[in-house]
């Protein structure tokens, strides 16, 4: 026989539980570039909440942020890291070890240097700073590996269902094989042919498809100056490039400067952000499309 | 109930005598409770520190170096460990390795290198100000701000490692952004930095003016860039961007790991993972190597309870002569009484009325004496064992 009180209080019991359910917050993520966050929000899919927490127009590598964003940072479950001094920033706040997540560990053996830059003070005699690139992720091969990393800790923490995470891991996985077979096709036909790009973001691009890219210096979005031509042109009868990568859509003034240079000019966003358009497959696969086409437009080709 | 109000105005009567019976007798029976209620405190309050802190990895050398080191931040200096030895838990996944960097001091007080998880393992609060963000923050002790005067705003210059090394170590200024709640644990007499601001203070990582530009970069020419540059002392604001590291973060030192394993047995592969003799690293307990330590200080107790005990049997028997004298002088009043008519039981009621009423107060008095000391123990011996610190 059921007691009416009882059945109340079972009902209120259970929409109290129920309530603090709902009201629980999912664990939260706080990734330092784009392609990270993609990875983080492809694994986990509704079960974490997962942010990028740079603002637009801010390069993610020297985003100085706030107190406001360290506290936020700090209270995250998790903390993705690039690795490859990506995001120096990490090594001016205080985090905790326990949420980091070096998506890297493990590849260091594949990273680029790229300049070393000798001084000394003090009494610790001469010593080097030594360059690496940290793009990594425009490898994607690497970038299957940092997803995998990702999931491991992913489930290791708890943090979503693990059943869950190794089914989206596998799929992710193939995406990201996919992704290399087609850029690689596409690719395959520029190999060696000499490009120039406007700030040194695709080493581990060319590293992958064995292309031959040099690169400037410039301020991403700005039209270059004088001098930044002149530069350019020495550049291009020292290297023979007629293709030049910009990492942003150009102004229409340093496009058309570049133009009379006789280059063309390709955009490829190196992805620290997200992409303008589409996600980071669709966009990486388009920007591969466009790099290929415009080497492959050229007359000596 | 004749009798009590007669002992009672008696008493009152003689009321200086009375008093230094009741106060010599309630002192009587205080100082013993009051002494073994502190010692167990401090017994406690020392065992438990090493208890709360479930392992302890460090160099192979002294236990007790390494625990007064990490647990009491006291002036041992056990040999630095790499920081690789904390990645090698991490890679374990069989607990939570919390580095703690404790070379430095300032203003007298250690200087505590260590990452935030720190902070939530102790269940350290802040009570004014933030806790660390940046690098070169500082989050200092209830009793360091006391001490100092010093709270969030204020700044602290680290101490350079001796006289002699002025060149190598650095003072490096740093600006304080809070002050933790007391606790009563040598955390209230530490300065706590973010383990990288204490390798800033050891010169492995430092700012300084740019050496070369990114025009000299994509020129070519930054490898010919060799000078000696001035290095700030001071992170601020404008010059945080310069701070860099050198080398491998793995190489990097700490002075031990304080090691919170998932479960007890994650705590004995832990443990069978650093039992070779010849290893660099050992693996401790450091609530087996307090106890063993507390052991020994408290041997000393037997001591002093015999001491209280023989104390108290002589001031007994001081108060019992006082009382017998006082009768044998109150011998003529006494008779008195009898001739009035009073019997001897009568007598002997009023007389065992006032020793009883005597030692009731002086009871009531040590008890409420014992409560207190009881209540504010814990505070009390937490103050003691800082003080020795």
């Amino acid at each position: 026989m059921h007691h009416p009180l009882r059945s109340t209080l079972w009902g209120a019991a259970v929409a109290f539980v129920g309530t603090g359910v709902a009201a629980q917050e999912a664990p939260s993520v706080i990734a330092v570039n784009y392609p990270l966050a993609y990875f983080a929000e492809r694994l986990a899919g509704d079960a974490m909440d997962v942010n990028f927490p740079v603002p637009a127009g801010v390069d993610p590598s020297f985003w100085r942020p706030s107190i406001s964003d360290i506290s936020t940072v700090q209270g995250a479950d998790l903390v993705l890291l690039n690795g490859a001094g990506f995001a120096t920033w990490i090594d001016r706040v205080s985090l905790s070890r326990s949420r980091l997540v070096n998506t890297s560990r493990g590849i260091e053996d594949q990273f680029i240097v790229t300049e070393s830059i000798t001084h000394s003070h003090g009494d610790g005699g001469e010593h080097s700073h030594e360059g690496l690139a940290t793009y990594t992720w425009l490898n994607p091969t690497l970038a299957s590996a940092q997803a995998e990393v990702i999931a491991g800790m992913m489930s290791a923490r708890g943090l979503a269902p693990e059943a869950d995470v190794d089914a989206a891991l596998t799929v992710l996985k193939g995406d990201l094989e996919a992704l290399h077979q087609e850029v690689a096709t596409a690719l395959s036909a520029v190999v060696g042919v000499p490009m120039i790009a406007t700030h040194p973001r695709y080493e581990y691009l060319a590293d992958r498809y064995d292309l031959t890219i040099t690169s400037l210096e410039w301020d991403a979005g700005a039209a270059p100056t004088e001098e930044e031509l002149a530069q350019l042109s020495d550049l291009m009868a020292e290297t023979d490039a007629q293709v030049l990568i910009w990492e942003a859509e150009p102004p229409a003034e340093g496009a058309a400067a570049t133009e009379a240079l006789g280059l063309a000019n390709v955009v490829f966003e190196p992805m620290a952000h997200a992409p303008s358009d589409g996600d980071f497959l669709s966009a990486f696969s388009s920007a591969a499309a466009a790099l290929a086409d415009a080497a492959g437009d050229l007359p000596a080709n | 109930m004749n009798a009590l109000y007669l002992a009672f105005a008696y008493l009152r009567y003689h009321w200086a005598r009375s008093l230094v019976l009741v106060l010599v007798a309630a002192l009587i029976m205080f100082v013993p409770v009051a002494t073994q209620t502190l010692l167990s405190s401090s017994e406690r309050a020392l065992v438990a520190r090493g208890e709360a802190t479930p392992l302890l990895l460090g160099s192979r050398g002294s236990q007790l170096d390494l625990t007064m080191a990490a647990l009491y931040f006291g002036e041992e200096r056990p040999d630095p460990v790499p920081m690789r030895e904390v990645e090698t838990v991490w890679d374990s996944g069989l607990g939570v390795p919390i580095p703690v960097h404790t070379a430095f001091s300032s203003s007298g007080f250690r200087i505590v290198g260590t990452t935030i998880d720190y902070f939530d393992f102790r269940q350290l609060t802040v009570s004014d100000g933030r806790g660390l963000s940046l690098l070169g923050d500082a989050v200092i002790g209830a009793k360091v701000a006391e001490a100092l005067g010093k709270g969030a705003g204020d700044a602290l210059v680290s101490s350079p490692e001796n006289l002699f090394d002025l060149d190598g170590v650095y003072p490096l200024e740093m600006p304080i952004v809070g002050v933790l709640e007391q606790t009563n644990t040598p955390d209230d007499e530490a300065i706590f930095v973010d383990i990288k601001t204490a390798w800033v203070i050891q010169g492995i990582g430092h700012g300084h003016e740019d050496v070369v530009t990114a025009t000299e970069v994509a020129n070519g020419t930054a490898a010919l860039a060799n000078a000696a540059v001035v290095q700030y002392q001071r992170i601020t604001s404008e010059n945080i961007e310069s701070f860099h590291f050198h080398g491998s973060q793995d190489d990097f030192p700490t002075s031990a790991v304080i090691v919170v394993p998932n479960d007890t047995r994650s705590a004995t592969i832990l443990k069978g993972r650093y039992l070779d003799a010849e290893g660099p690293t050992q693996l401790i307990e450091p609530a087996g190597v307090i106890q063993s330590l507390v052991d020994r200080i408290f041997r000393i107790k037997a001591l002093l309870d015999v001491v209280t005990g023989i104390i108290a049997v002589a001031a007994f028997a001081a108060i019992g002569l006082a009382v017998f004298l006082s009768y044998r002088l109150r011998a003529r009043e006494i008779a008195t009484a009898v001739k009035l008519g009073a019997r001897r039981g009568m007598v002997l009621r009023l007389l065992s009325s006032e020793t009883v009423t005597l030692l009731l107060i002086a009871g009531g008095i040590a008890a409420v004496g014992a409560a207190i000391v009881s209540q504010n123990a814990e505070a009390w011996t937490g103050w003691l064992l800082t003080l020795g610190a």
